[in-house]
């Protein structure tokens, strides 16, 4: 949009009648400092490209289908055009407009006097009308030839010599032709020069640019002519500045800022962009109120629907001084400000609804969280003091560190703990509230411990720890939950009499260090793969029939949250199930 | 166990079957234990003398375990261990960065909880700034909300890693050797190596050196440890 520069020529343009209610309406700032300028033109790309594609579509349709006829209520018969507003948009007089701030009466002042001081307007003609022109010219190139020769021939009836008068009669006529020529094509010039002139100014019009007023002397066609072209050129100027605050006006609402906030500034930016006196924006439909009456000499009523979708939602209702006169194109530049208020208050309401519901959403969450808190909390009250007691009964005596129904109690405690844990981290991984911490690990110990937990009398258990210092990064707690999982898993799904094997190997390429853990089961049948991550999922040759269905999915999740993976490792002959759990990993370390 | 030289531990809990018997096993280690099943009965015990260290459930009726801890925080800089069914995952555990020196959920492993003690106990020697610590223009810790500023961006730091700057910026300037960190960054049932050390320094000159080739705050003196120093040079 390089052509946008400033044009001297636009600041000519004459202000509209009637009042010019702020700054906003002021059309003649071009000469304000050029990066306001510039400030301008970004505010309306801004504009334009903030809009939503439907809202631009709307109004690239609406734009480009208003008509601009003259709105001078004295000369009603110009000629009508139609103004390419989206090309029109960003012609310069717009510019200076969109900078101005809206409430500042002195930029307004400002602008004002700049304009006064501004390049006067093209002049076209010799001072007379054009009619005079014509009349003159006509008559000086047909009458004055035949004066020339009648004159001649008196002449040479004085001096009755025949041979002086064929000289002077040749002479005479030569002589008038040559005059009769010289006068058609002065007249020609002058006739054609300002007729060029028009048609350029109207051809600039109409390919969307701005055009300098024309002056043509006198009262008639032409004088006339120049005149409805400037008039049509202006209303086209203060249409596009209009539409263009209309988009910036528009771009500025936001849902968020609340539906009666919102209807003010609308109401605010209809008195601006449109100069009414006074405007509100009612719940009302408009079908069901008629429109004001129009008084000669009183204010002049407007209205257009608040329209969001195919659901109107008020009425917009104002007044434009008794002076200014309102035009169809007026009229569907309200409306379509109007149908763009709409859909600002539509918004408006929805996003009220959807923060509303989001509210009551962290309230339920909240409960949620309290709920679960107190759960815990009941559950693992009376484990924690059944543990307690237990360790204490069992460090009582050698006997009773033997018993083995003391071991089975604390055992089966911890098991029950171990699944109210999981059914917590699964609430929370679905609501996503788990942040584990990343603190580094020896893997293997973790894995030997867990193992040792777990108590699994009669399963041998073998591990290969191959991590050559490499430390896993992850949770211990919910590193922990994982690997008990898992190993219950094996022993569970492994046979009675089985063999669980661990096998720890860096994974010196993608950082991570995996844990496979092998069993001698059956294994996961291929109906069981498919579905083995997700929820409350058991394997179809379980025997038991405890654990929560929940193992394998919180083990995946949790995992997953700490960059890491669980996955099944394709079957092989004489194996049972095996899994790898991956966490990321940090090389061995030197004091460095 | 006689090297406890009667260290003195409040236990808090609603719990009363808890308490007698995490009294006891405390006492048979040799620390001089009271207990208070509330919040009121907490802060009177709290008038007749101060323990050396607080064991407190965070979710006790009449009185919120966090509040107490608020309460008994802006008294004195006494240790707070929680011993709670929240377990870390919680939101709710987040809040306890602030005033709690540890965290254990229940149900507790016996060992697990008197390694916690014995290592909260071990660093009370270490003043761990309340404030945050300017270090230099580009690293200003917070340990308190376990958070660190590197060139104007906030980093979170892990408990473990907050433990290891505070046993560090309490020396500040001076060589802490790996032994040391390894026992106040780790509870002796974690049977933590050396290697953690240097793994988690290495870690966290990724998160609070601008540069972590070229350290300007945390430095090997190799051989002997670790230490953490001002830095007022911003270039």
């Amino acid at each position: 949009m390089a052509e946008q520069r400033p044009d001297p020529m636009v600041t000519g343009l004459p202000s509209e009648p009637g009042p010019i209610p702020d700054g906003a309406s002021d059309p003649d700032g071009s000469s304000a400092p050029a990066p306001r300028l510039e400030d301008a033109w970004q505010a309306v790309e801004d504009a334009i490209a903030n809009s939503q594609a439907a809202a631009r579509a709307d109004f690239v349709a609406r734009a480009e289908a208003i008509p601009a006829p003259d709105t001078d209520p004295a000369d009603t018969d110009a000629a009508a055009a139609t103004v390419n507003a989206p090309a029109a948009v960003p012609q310069p007089a717009a510019r200076p407009h969109i900078a101005s701030p809206i409430d500042s009466p002195a930029a307004a002042l400002a602008h004002r006097g700049q304009a006064t001081a501004a390049p006067s307007p093209v002049r076209v003609g010799i001072g007379l009308s054009f009619r005079a022109v014509l009349t003159g010219t006509l008559m000086i190139a047909a009458v004055a030839p035949i004066a020339v020769v009648g004159g001649v021939v008196m002449l040479a009836e004085l001096y009755s010599d025949a041979a002086v008068m064929g000289t002077l009669l040749i002479a005479a006529i030569v002589g008038a032709a040559f005059f009769g020529l010289l006068a058609a094509a002065v007249a020609g010039s002058t006739l054609t020069t300002p007729l060029r002139r028009i048609t350029v100014a109207v051809e600039r019009v109409a390919a969307g640019e701005a055009s300098p007023p024309i002056h043509v002397s006198g009262d008639d066609e032409l004088a006339r002519l120049a005149e409805s072209h400037n008039r049509i050129a202006a209303e086209a100027a203060r249409r596009n500045r209009e539409l263009a605050a209309l988009l910036v006006a528009v771009a500025g609402y936001n849902p968020a800022d609340g539906l009666d906030p919102l209807a003010v500034r609308a109401e605010t930016d209809a008195c601006g962009i449109f100069g009414l006196i006074d405007c509100l924006i009612l719940p009302q439909d408009p079908d069901e109120a008629p429109p004001e009456e129009a008084v000669p000499g009183l204010p002049l009523p407007v209205r257009a629907a608040v329209k969001a979708g195919g659901e109107t939602l008020g009425l917009l209702s104002g007044h434009l001084p008794a002076t200014r006169a309102w035009e169809r194109a007026d009229q569907d530049l309200l409306d379509l400000f109007a149908s763009e208020v709409g859909v600002a208050l539509r918004n408006a309401q929805l996003f009220g609804q959807i923060e509303r519901q989001n509210a009551r959403l962290v309230e339920l969450d909240a409960a949620k969280d309290e709920f679960l808190r107190g759960v815990s909390h009941n559950l693992q009250t009376p484990l924690t003091s059944i543990r307690a007691y237990v360790d204490q009964l069992r460090s009582s005596s050698p006997e009773a560190a033997a018993d083995r129904r003391l071991q089975i109690v604390a055992e089966q405690s911890d098991r029950l703990t171990r699944l109210v844990r999981q059914l917590l981290t699964m609430t929370r991984l679905e609501a996503g509230v788990l942040r584990p911490e990343a603190e580094v690990m020896a893997i293997g110990q973790r894995v030997r411990k867990t193992w040792e937990a777990l108590n699994a009398t009669g399963v041998v258990f073998q591990m290969h720890d191959a991590s050559r210092g490499w430390l896993a990064v992850g949770d211990p707690d919910q590193v922990d939950q994982v690997l008990w999982a898992l190993l219950d898993n094996a022993v569970k799904y492994g046979g009675r009499d089985g063999k669980v094997e661990v096998e720890i190997l860096p994974d010196e390429a993608r950082g991570l260090l995996d844990v496979t853990i092998v069993d001698h089961g059956p294994g996961v049948s291929e109906t069981d793969r498919d579905r083995l991550f997700s929820r409350f999922t058991r394997g179809e040759t379980h025997t038991s029939g405890d654990g929560t269905g929940l193992g394998l999915y919180v083990s995946r999740q949790l995992l997953l949250t700490m960059g890491g993976e669980l996955r099944l490792e394709p079957a092989q002959r004489g194996l049972g199930a095996a899994f790898t759990a991956s966490l990321p990993g940090e090389p061995p370390g030197d004091e460095g | 166990m006689s090297d406890h030289r009667q260290r003195r531990i409040l236990l808090v809990d609603d719990d009363p079957s808890l308490l007698v018997v995490l009294a006891e096993q405390l006492s048979d280690d040799g620390f001089e234990v009271a207990t208070a099943r509330d919040g009121q009965e907490a802060v009177r015990r709290l008038e007749a003398g101060w323990p050396d260290l607080i064991v407190l459930d965070l979710m006790m009726p009449r009185i919120d375990g966090l509040a107490l801890a608020h309460q008994i925080k802006s008294g004195a800089d006494l240790p707070i261990i929680v011993l709670s069914a929240i377990d870390t995952a919680d939101s709710k555990a987040r809040l306890l960065d602030e005033v709690a020196e540890d965290y254990v959920t229940k149900p507790y492993h016996y060992p697990e909880l008197r390694a916690r003690i014995e290592r909260v106990l071990s660093r009370l020697g270490d003043r761990i700034p309340r404030q945050s610590l300017v270090l230099g223009p580009n690293l200003t810790l917070d340990l308190r909300r376990r958070a660190a500023t590197v060139a104007g961006t906030e980093v979170q730091l892990t408990p473990t890693e907050s433990r290891l700057l505070g046993a560090l910026a309490a020396n500040l300037g001076e060589v802490v050797g790996t032994d040391t960190l390894l026992s106040r960054g780790w509870a002796e049932t974690e049977e933590a190596e050396p290697s953690y050390v240097w793994v988690s320094m290495r870690r966290l000159r990724q998160k609070i050196e601008v540069d972590p080739d070229r350290p300007v705050h945390l430095l090997t003196a190799r051989g002997l440890g670790y230490k953490l120093v001002e830095c007022r040079d911003d270039g």
